[in-house]
């Protein structure tokens, strides 16, 4: 029976062309096994290799477990699956003929170095941002959390990915709950494999977001930690330099990582600006369209004949006028993303020039609909986690404003808001401090007093500990 | 059967969206004839109407030029601009109208109560909106849109709505004329708007009106009928007599020496004494004007405090006593009220026939004017 | 934790928004074609009447703050099933009549004022649509969205109603009383259909999550509605005068005042458009309330929406399109204001001795002292 665990793993690899097999006398007869493209060679022959060869008086298995392996990782294997499990993620197995095994880990680091995130550029405060390494994203958080309450639970999630799921939290302060919950969920992901950790994020959507996401993403490690300290749960997947937060408040998306390194007056009209921006952008459009079309007496009459002089020959109504710019936005930015830095340059002139100049130029589009479409199109990206999300309810209340006027995009704009005020992530409301009201929490709302004022924790996320500082 | 429950649901869902978004019926800015000005003159059919509407500019049109005049008849205000919709071929909207002026031969000689009906009624026609009429007809004052940089309506409201108030020009909307001509005494006024011509020095256009509009007089209607114009001094009056205007001004003699002061604020009391007598208190504040002053208090307002001498502020009273004398006389005399004398009464004694009976004539007015230099 | 659950400061919120939602649109000329310049006096009354019953009203919801009973469970256990089903027969009425005037005056609003053109099918149907979502979503949604929009649509109250300030000559509203008092009495009687907004908290008694204080948030917020609502009433019959009685949208009038000079545009209408809000959130609150009478009087499935229900009451939200709402008004003021009187004023009063009586009731059904109420709805921290 033991004998077949060595067999069973030599048949459940058969056919592999990385895998390396030794064996080796040394008192004992060992088999040695590693991966050859996730271990590091270096490491097998020091860590493994070199010991075993210069001794030829071990006992057993045990004897060579506790005296001789030099690997810092070092554990005893007592299941098939969990010897194929460290094989795969790069260690070397090591087998007695009673089908024993120890694992030591020697696996690669093959991880781009540490570097700002291009998602998350701020002027001021720390440029490190998490890897695609669970184990270096781990070391991130715990070069900036050094307490022992700082603590993480591994899964395993995947069958065929086996991807390393880390659930980090402090224990004095997260809600112990909230954190068994998240456990929980990931535990019982059913799935062949997790590339990246949006897929856990979607799992963890409970009750699944129609639009707006209920899942917190960071590349960040001083992000990660600060809202761990607020009593948010962080989960690292290995493969994937997005970090998920839970829970997770829409307030999020308008705070910027450069926030709290800022002077507060700062911060608090950078994101009052965000928050405006992002209504322009939605509404602007929109109410372009149903001004002209039903309630052209809003509009001052200057700007009225500028509006009639632009209009004048364009063959388009308003509404096709504005969906045909903010379509051809969407083009450009969905190009942007996918063309090769090399036509970069030629493609963008061929947006801003031939679409937008000569387009109004040969009376096509009328270039207030192309500036308000512009415009509309640049205050999206104040919020850049949410871009497609804003620019296809822009659509929609754009087609609705001019099909419907002012009620349709007052009726539109309720739904929406009734929408996220009934979101719930985790406990804590969607759109707190706001909807509810949670006074304590406007601290760090759209105004933001300074760090040092701020001396609470955020009642909207549940937590242990009210207080910071102990 | 899942998919096919959604994809039922989606083409409901789509057909349904079609279907409302088709019965909201609205209208380009380019299909829609904006009226901004409205003139009102009479014609064999029965009204003529000229509006003045947003119209774009084309290419070798100059800057500025963007309204056109259009005139059109009918047996009543509503037909004659359906007809202007018909001639101008787009939906005819007069949710900007800014202005409406009633030619001299319209109210000289008609009732102008429909017409105010329909436009008072009208909850897309704004009642804040000025009223006036015009010294000739309607049409004629819309075509001197060339003299005009901003048009007819944009200059007269322009006008109206910012320029009268300091220059002691008292002015009516269309909702305070509405209400003076349904209460007490039915009677109320409104602006008459001349046009001056001036030389025209423009050599490359020799034959382009040059002018200017005149807002000063004032017309009486009872009833929404025509009674009477004002003359200069009962005007003058009726400004004194309006909290909303200040500006007046006097020409005083002092050690032979012309000296010109105006009005910069004053405080207006009406009361009902036990005998029923109206006590009508006039306060008065102005200062010297000079040419040279800053922007300090207001233009043309003089930065030195000069002491005016009794004789002077005795004779600053004295003419405003007159002016206000002559407009209450001019009451009397057409039993009109646009100063608010039968409001008096209502407001202590409260609506009653013998109010609504009560002539101007009857009412004895104890006139207190005073003026202090500030 | 419930979809349905309200908090004390967003009923609050709530009412007041629902008390400047309703009243500006064509109550002021319902009143200055009653009582003339003194309708703002009516108002006046008819809020004092309110202030007495939301006293007790509250009283009742403090009482009620640990057991949670529901109106149906209170009046079952103490005035019987059948009252307690006709009861809530009369304020289905009672919400859907009220509705329908609401859409009525918005119709017209946005067809007349906003010159959007339609025809009634297709404009009560997205507003249906709304309501239903809000029967999905629950109630909590629609508090915390009022919480949330409560600044702007206040701001944009305010803004509009003191715009025309200057012009207004509030000696015209003199002399005071000069209706009689007697017919400002009975006015303020006979249009209270318009009045006690407060009557929404009866359909949601079992979820209102009460912390500490419940009497003053409640009151201060229908003080400054109070007074808004007065204050604008006495605007708008000062400045038109004769012709108030003849202007249905109150509110659109006074906003043509907020931009002095012409040129400007109708910057006022997009203030309105806020304001309209808070008249849609009226009607949503009030469809809402519609839905449960019936799902308390037929006793359907509380977790599910029922369309038949949801059908029932939009079918019944047509009615306008072949009664007018001036025959609806006078029918009701002729044969149904002493009915809504009932469960407007009589009720609120009744309430906390009824409440108090269904709560001992309950707990000697129980065999027990009245519990306090389970661990999730006390512990919760955050939910509302």
């Amino acid at each position: 029976m033991k004998q077949n665990m060595l067999t069973k793993f030599m048949q459940a690899t058969s056919g592999d062309e990385d895998v390396r097999v030794r064996k080796i006398e040394c008192g004992i007869s060992v088999t040695v096994v590693c991966m050859d493209t996730m271990s590091d060679d270096g490491k097998v022959s020091s860590y493994v290799l070199q010991p075993l060869a210069y001794i030829n008086e071990a006992t057993g298995l045990t004897d060579i477990y506790t005296r001789l392996m030099a690997g810092a990782t070092c554990t005893k294997v007592t299941s098939l699956e969990k010897a194929l499990e460290n094989y795969s993620n790069g260690h070397t197995i090591v087998f007695d003929d009673d089908g024993n095994a120890v694992s030591v880990d020697t696996r690669t680091s093959l991880v781009r170095a540490i570097a700002e995130p291009p998602t998350s550029m701020v002027l001021r405060g720390p440029r490190e941002g998490f890897v695609e390494d669970v184990k270096i994203n781990i070391t991130l958080l715990r070069k900036r959390l050094k307490t022992p309450d700082f603590k993480y639970v591994n899964i395993s999630v995947g069958k065929y990915t086996n991807t390393a799921v880390s659930v980090c939290y402090i224990d004095s302060v997260a809600d112990k709950a909230v954190v068994d919950d998240i456990i929980q969920r990931i535990s019982a992901i059913k799935t062949d494999g997790i590339m990246d950790s949006s897929y856990i994020a979607r799992y963890l959507d409970k009750n699944k977001t129609l639009l707006f996401r209920r899942v917190g993403i960071t590349e960040k490690p001083d992000i990660a930690v600060a809202k761990m300290l607020e009593g948010r749960v962080a989960i690292i997947v290995d493969g994937s330099p997005m970090v998920l937060t839970l829970p997770y408040l829409f307030m999020e998306d308008i705070q910027s990582p450069g926030d709290y390194y800022e002077n507060s007056t700062m911060t608090a009209l950078s994101r009052t600006l965000r928050f405006i921006s992002v209504l322009a952008s939605l509404l602007l459009p929109a109410l372009y369209v149903c001004l002209q079309v039903y309630n052209y007496q809003i509009i001052p009459i200057k700007f009225l004949i500028t509006l009639m002089n632009a209009s004048e020959s364009i063959p388009f109504s308003p509404l096709s006028e504005m969906l045909l710019v903010l379509i051809i936005f969407d083009i450009l930015r969905e190009a942007n993303l996918r063309m090769p830095s090399a036509v970069g340059i030629s493609l963008s002139l061929v947006g801003a020039i031939v679409l937008g100049d000569a387009a109004v130029k040969a009376g096509l589009l009328g270039a207030p609909a192309v500036m308000i479409g512009a415009l509309s199109g640049i205050g999206l990206f104040t919020l850049p986690d949410n871009t497609l999300v804003l620019s296809l309810l822009r659509l929609l209340l754009t087609f609705i404003g001019g099909t419907m006027g002012l009620l349709g995009v007052t009726l539109a704009m309720m739904a929406v808001i009734f929408y996220l005020a009934s979101l719930q992530s985790n406990k804590s409301p969607f759109l707190a401090p706001y909807a509810p009201a949670v006074p304590q929490d406007l601290q760090d709302g759209l105004m933001q007093d300074p760090v040092p004022s701020m001396k609470k924790r955020p009642r909207s996320i549940s937590n242990k500990n009210k207080t910071r500082r102990g | 059967m899942y998919n096919i429950k959604k994809v039922f649901i989606f083409i409901a869902v789509v057909v349904l969206i079609a279907l409302i978004a088709g019965s909201f019926v609205g209208e380009d800015l380019v299909g829609r004839a904006i009226i901004i000005g409205l003139g009102i003159d009479t014609c064999e059919e029965g009204v003529r109407v000229t509006a003045e509407i947003v119209s774009p500019a084309s290419s070798g049109e100059q800057i500025g030029t963007f309204s056109k005049t259009v005139s059109a008849d009918g047996k009543s205000l509503a037909t004659a601009i359906s007809r202007i919709a018909e001639l101008t071929g787009k939906e005819a909207s007069l949710g900007r109208c800014l202005i409406v002026i009633f030619g001299q031969n319209y109210y000289e000689q008609r009732d102008l109560s429909n017409e105010i009906e329909f436009l008072i009624m009208s909850d897309s026609f704004k009642e804040s909106s000025v009223i006036c009429c015009a010294e000739g007809s309607a049409e004629e004052m819309f075509n001197k849109g060339a003299a005009m940089s901003q048009g007819v309506s944009l200059t007269l409201s322009s006008m109206f709505k910012t320029q009268t108030k300091q220059t002691a020009i008292v002015t009516n909307t269309l909702l305070q004329y509405t209400l003076s001509q349904r209460s007490l005494l039915k009677t109320g006024y409104m602006n008459q708007v001349r046009f001056i011509p001036s030389n025209n020095v423009n050599t490359n256009e020799p034959d382009k009106a040059q002018g200017y509009f005149d807002l000063r007089n004032i017309a009486i209607f009872g009833e929404n009928k025509y009674m009477c114009m004002l003359s200069d001094a009962e005007i003058r009056g009726l400004a004194l007599l309006n909290a909303d205007v200040i500006g007046s001004t006097f020409v005083c003699t002092e050690d032979d020496k012309q000296l010109t002061v105006t009005i910069n604020s004053k405080n207006i009391g009406l009361s009902l004494n036990q005998d029923d007598t109206v006590k009508c208190k006039i306060e008065l504040m102005g200062k010297v004007v000079r040419t040279d002053s800053g922007e300090v208090e207001g233009p043309l307002v003089s930065q030195d405090t000069k002491d005016l001498s009794p004789q002077v502020i005795e004779d600053i009273v004295k003419q405003a006593t007159e002016d206000v004398n002559a407009l209450l006389e001019k009451q009397r005399e057409y039993n009109f009220d646009v100063v608010k004398l039968h409001e008096t009464f209502r407001r202590k004694n409260g609506d009653s026939k013998q109010l609504d009976e009560l002539a101007t004539a009857d009412i004895k007015v104890e006139l207190n004017v005073t003026f202090k230099e500030k | 934790m419930s979809k349905d659950r309200i908090s004390i400061n967003q009923y609050a919120l709530m009412y007041l928004l629902l008390i400047a939602g309703g009243k500006f649109l064509n109550l002021p000329s319902i009143l200055a074609a009653d009582v003339g310049h003194d309708s703002w006096l009516t108002i006046a009354f008819s809020f004092v009447w309110d202030a007495v019953c939301l006293v007790f009203l509250l009283w009742a919801i403090k009482i009620n703050k640990d057991s949670q009973l529901d109106l149906s469970a209170i009046l079952s256990k103490t005035v019987g099933k059948v009252v307690s089903k006709i009861v809530l027969v009369i304020f289905f009425v009672m919400f859907v009549v009220r509705t329908n005037i609401l859409l009525a005056a918005c119709y017209k609003m946005f067809a007349v004022t906003f010159d959007v053109s339609t025809n009634w099918i297709v404009f009560v149907l997205p507003v249906v649509a709304l309501s239903v979502l809000t029967l999905k979503l629950g109630f909590t949604s629609v508090a915390r969205a009022s919480q949330l929009l409560f600044g702007i649509i206040f701001i944009c109250v305010v803004s509009l109603l003191f715009s025309p300030i200057a012009q207004v000559e509030f000696g015209s509203l003199l002399p005071i009383g000069e209706a009689g008092w007697g017919k400002i009495f009975s006015t303020s009687f006979l249009r209270s259909f318009w009045f006690t907004d407060y009557v929404f908290i009866y359909l949601l008694l079992d979820n209102v999550k009460v912390k500490n204080k419940v009497f003053s948030p409640v009151l201060t917020a229908f003080a400054v509605g109070a007074v808004l609502t007065v204050a604008m009433n006495a605007i708008f019959v000062a400045l038109y005068g004769s012709l108030a009685s003849q202007f249905d949208l109150a509110m659109s009038k006074i906003g043509v005042h907020f931009v002095s000079n012409s040129s400007n545009g109708r910057w006022d209408w997009l203030t309105l458009s806020v304001w309209l809000i808070s008249v849609f959130i009226k009607i949503v609150v009030f469809f809402y309330c519609a839905y449960k009478c019936l799902e308390k009087i037929f006793e359907f499935n509380s977790d599910k929406i029922n369309f038949w229900a949801v059908g029932a009451i939009t079918l019944l939200y047509m009615l306008p399109m072949f009664i007018s709402t001036e025959i609806a008004l006078n029918t009701v003021v002729q044969y149904g204001l002493l009915v809504f009187a009932l469960v407007q004023y009589v009720l609120p009063i009744a309430m906390p001795f009824l409440t108090k009586a269904a709560q001992i009731k309950t707990a000697a059904e129980k065999g027990e002292q009245p519990q306090k109420a389970s661990a999730d709805k006390v512990k919760e921290k955050i939910g509302v």
